[in-house]
């Protein structure tokens, strides 16, 4: 388990959560290893999107939402921080996709540029074609940035939702269920575009899909009610974990 | 009880194999029964939703059919003419139309950036804990009833505006154009600012509405970006909500233009072109709530003038709520395109980057300015939190503004009228001989408003018996068999009709009345069945929605038992929906109680105990337009009485089915 001094880049220590009066996280600990992929698993209800929204500060936004504990990034406490600064460094992708539908695909991934304050054209389009090729996104386009966000695929839509997050140029990308409104295919293409973003960005990822955080994931936690059960590598978590219950999750006898 | 149990096994060994077996032929007959119950049932259902098509269709018919005498005589002139002269038989329009436009354009200007600002706060911005008590008390506003406004703004609105307002707006501006002439508080203005009042709960409402139909998805995207609340507002809601948004401010103008008695207690009822803000005026509706009973008796050619006004009025709201309904259907059904895409400007550079991937169209090197960026970004932040707190504030600053009307309606009428109510004498006498102006003295007793008790329960009874079963039975057309053919039509007809003005209602009630039966054109028939037709369509939208909010997993799992489809819908999903229908029945009441326009023309007003249906008779709002502008205290008096009971039923019956519906989900 984690170490009492902090060594990733993100480190969470003490976390508890609340809806209103339920307790949904309990005492989390975790260590978020910098440029990995870090997949979060469990079965429903567990807490893991909780504990992603913890991570940018939205479960405070939500209403009843409430958190204890400490969550840094790189070694500074984001719970003392300003939210905006915290979600400039921590950007998050949801699991169905959600352009701004009035917008069209440029005026989508250069929103957050705006929100910057950058407001010449040459940057804007620099940053938007950039973000637009690292989510793969580019080459399916063709230049029609002008289009209307809703005229995309939902996989392509999900990879503009990327794209609008890596605009901002975040350290910490979080993804809740990614691919669950998706077909096989845009799966594929998010999984391959994981593969390429952990190179520069810290990846989080909650996953319902043992599979996919297999084929994504250096590093796995496993919650279970809450709590975290178990994080190691990903290859120990799946073929040696030391927790019972963690084995019994990861071979399907429950969950 | 209709089947029989199987024997019963006590405790012995012998468990009956087969239980049950109905011979063939009879589930065969049974089945044939049930099944042509069913299709009766559908086919009633639709007859009386066709039936609501044919009461549209008849309002319109009927005013139209009614000034088409006025329409060959004065010709397309009485729309330009700004003279109404009976005496020389020379109509026009112009004064009343001038008179509804400037007064719905003022209550426009005025309450629309306060009902954006309240929809706002109460649906992005406020607190969580706050909003549900915010959201209830800025509702409360829209279960006033309009004589009490009117009322109200007689007494406490017009000598504020006489005394400070209207004459300090002169001292800033000159007193030129607009502002000049005498500022005596009864005017176009007055009315335009109570207007303002009226409307801006429909507006917030409708808009709130559209506002939380985005999902909430889009705002923690943008606030995943880094946005601030408001700024993923601006970025993630209003767009996707705007047609919902413009919608709602049709909506409002709407009833702003049919809006009748609180306009005609402050507009002035002066039949001039307004020459400015402050000149009295006259609308469409005050005027004919002011003119037509005695118009009927005055002969056909002014009668027919004044019904030609009522269609001017009619095709004019109807229009705009055609409008209104149909950017609020977007939102409604989720095809939320929202506004016009927005572009900037067509992104050339890009575009031409498209055919060949390199470098070539990166200009400058991007991360340095990212950089650059992030560094200037805490002064950003501190400086966009300010905007936050800045609109924030203005926000709740409107919140404040809109409630502000509510308690000093409330704070005036329990003054006024807290010592009527608390007589039992109040409720069981008539209203005594008017004295002469002065303090009520022992000499001048206040007597009571019994009569009109009696006559507003007699009343809302006869127009609940009709409104009720037949806006149950439209509401389950639509629910339950209309979603392909007749439905949609009828669905949209009923959400128009509940824009067309009361005093139009009323006035074809009478026209109808006058043609048919006119013994009883004034009487408690006539008061009822305007009353039923101003109650239908709220009731019908109602049990449709409540319906619609069944789900199909319990309605196809008791079809599949073998219910037959009409058993489903009165024993399973109105079973379910009930509390919902019965809400809807009890809000429809509370708007019905309160109405005045219509019962103004139609049941002919009566102070003493209703001696029947077919006879005059009188209800609770009409004391209040009628005694409250005496100027005999104990009248008055008696008006202020009935002002607080009025108020106090319609905000009892607000605030509890409102409670209701809250806690309904948590049961479920």
């Amino acid at each position: 388990m984690s170490s009492p001094v902090p060594t990733g880049k993100l480190a969470v220590r003490g976390l508890n959560a609340w809806y209103g009066k339920r307790q949904v996280l309990y005492d989390i600990d975790l260590d978020i290893p910098e440029g990995k992929v870090t997949a979060i698993i469990g079965p429903s209800g567990c807490g893991k999107s909780t504990f992603l929204r913890c991570l940018n500060r939205l479960h405070e936004e939500t209403p009843g939402g409430r958190v204890d504990g400490s969550i840094t990034l790189d070694g500074a406490e984001i719970r003392t921080q300003n939210e905006v600064l915290v979600r400039c460094r921590v950007g998050m992708v949801f699991q169905r996709p959600s352009p701004f539908p009035n917008l069209s695909i440029y005026e989508n991934v250069a929103a957050g540029l705006r929100l910057l304050g950058i407001r010449q054209h040459d940057q804007l389009d620099a940053g938007v074609l950039d973000s637009l090729r690292r989510a793969g996104l580019w080459d399916e386009v063709k230049g029609d940035v002008d289009a209307p966000s809703t005229s995309l695929s939902g996989g392509q839509q999900q990879r503009l939702c990327i794209a609008r997050a890596l605009a901002v140029g975040p350290e910490v990308l979080l993804l809740d269920e990614p691919c669950s409104a998706l077909d096989p295919i845009a799966t594929t293409k998010i999984e391959h575009l994981l593969h390429e973003l952990k190179e520069s960005y810290t990846v989080v990822i909650v996953t319902h899909n043992l599979a996919q955080a297999t084929r994504v994931a250096d590093h796995t936690a496993f919650f279970y009610l809450g709590k975290l059960v178990e994080f190691d590598t990903t290859d120990t978590i799946f073929h040696h974990a030391k927790e019972k219950l963690t084995e019994n999750y990861v071979t399907g006898l429950f969950g | 009880m209709g089947r029989p149990s199987p024997p019963a096994a006590k405790g012995g060994p012998e468990i009956p194999t087969t239980t049950l077996r109905v011979p063939r032929p009879e589930l065969l007959r049974r089945g044939t029964l049930l099944l042509r119950l069913s299709r009766t049932f559908h086919a009633l259902t639709g007859a009386f939703a066709l039936a609501l098509l044919a009461l549209f269709l008849g309002i319109v018919a009927t005013l139209t059919k009614a000034s088409w005498s006025s329409i060959l005589l004065n010709g397309p002139g009485f729309l330009g003419r700004d003279t109404w002269d009976p005496v020389h038989g020379v109509y026009g329009a112009l004064p009343f139309i001038a008179g509804t436009l400037v007064t719905s354009a003022i209550g426009l200007v005025l309450a629309v950036p306060l009902a954006l600002g309240v929809a706002v706060f109460l649906s992005e911005l406020a607190p969580t804990r706050v909003r549900f008590a915010l959201t209830t008390t800025v509702d409360l506003l829209a279960a006033i009833p309009s004589v009490v406004y009117g009322f109200w703004a007689l007494a406490v609105l017009v000598p504020l505006m006489a005394g400070s307002v209207e004459p300090g707006i002169q001292h800033l501006t000159g007193a030129v154009g607009p502002f000049s002439g005498h500022a005596g508080g009864l005017d176009v203005f007055t009315a335009g600012v109570v207007l303002a009042i009226m409307i801006l709960p429909t507006i917030s409402a409708v808009s709130r509405e559209a506002l939380s139909a985005v999902g909430r998805q889009q705002r923690e995207a943008a606030m995943s970006l880094g946005a601030t609340r408001w700024e993923a507002t601006r970025l993630a809601v209003l767009g996707p909500a705007m047609s919902g948004i413009v919608g709602a401010i049709l909506l409002g103008l709407g009833r702003a233009l049919g809006e009748t008695i609180a306009v005609t207690l402050v507009v002035g009822n002066n039949n001039q072109v307004p020459s400015s803000l402050f000149s009295p005026g006259q609308t469409i509706s005050s005027w004919i709530a002011n003119d037509l009973n005695s118009a009927v008796a005055q002969g056909p050619a002014i009668y027919g003038a004044l019904i030609e006004l009522g269609l001017v009025l009619l095709l004019l709201t109807v229009a705009v709520n055609v409008v209104a309904r149909l950017l609020i259907w977007r939102i409604r059904r989720g095809e939320a395109g929202g506004s016009p895409l927005r572009r900037r400007r067509p992104h050339r550079g890009l575009a031409a980057g498209s055919t060949g991937v390199g470098t070539a169209v990166v200009p400058g090197a991007h991360p340095e300015w990212r950089r650059a960026a992030l560094a200037r970004l805490p002064q950003r932040v501190r400086r966009r939190h300010g905007t936050f707190l800045l609109v924030g504030g203005l926000c709740l600053l409107a919140t404040v503004l809109a409630v502000v009307p509510l308690a000093s309606i409330l704070y005036t009428a329990v003054g006024y009228g807290g010592p009527a109510v608390v007589r039992p004498t109040f409720y069981t006498e008539t209203q005594p001989a008017a004295c002469n102006p002065g303090p009520v003295t022992p000499n001048c007793p206040i007597g009571g408003v019994g009569p009109q008790i009696e006559g507003t329960i007699i009343l809302l009874g006869l127009a609940a018996l009709i409104a009720v079963p037949v806006g149950i039975l439209i509401g389950i057309y639509l629910a339950e068999y209309g979603r392909h053919r007749l439905g949609p039509g009828v669905s949209f007809v009923t959400d128009v009709m509940t824009g067309i003005p009361s005093i139009l209602l009323g006035t074809f009630v009478l026209v109808v009345f006058l043609e048919y039966v006119p013994s009883v054109a004034n009487s408690g028939i006539a008061g009822g069945v305007a009353l039923s037709i101003l109650m239908l369509p709220l009731i019908v939208r109602t049990t449709e929605e409540a319906l619609k909010t069944v789900p199909v997993a319990v309605r196809e799992s008791a079809l599949a038992l073998g219910f037959p489809r009409h058993r489903v819908t009165l024993r399973v999903a109105i079973g379910t929906a009930r509390n919902a229908i019965v809400t809807g029945v009890l809000l429809a009441a509370a708007r019905a109680g309160g109405e005045t326009a219509a019962l103004l023309l139609t049941t002919g007003g009566f102070q003493y105990w209703p001696l029947g249906l077919t006879h005059p008779i009188g209800a609770l709002p009409l004391v209040i337009f009628e005694s409250g502008l005496s100027g005999y205290a104990n009248w008055e008096t008696d008006a202020w009485g009935a002002t607080l009971l009025l108020l106090g039923i319609m905000l009892i019956i607000s605030l509890s089915t409102r409670l209701l519906l809250r806690r309904a989900p948590s049961n479920e």
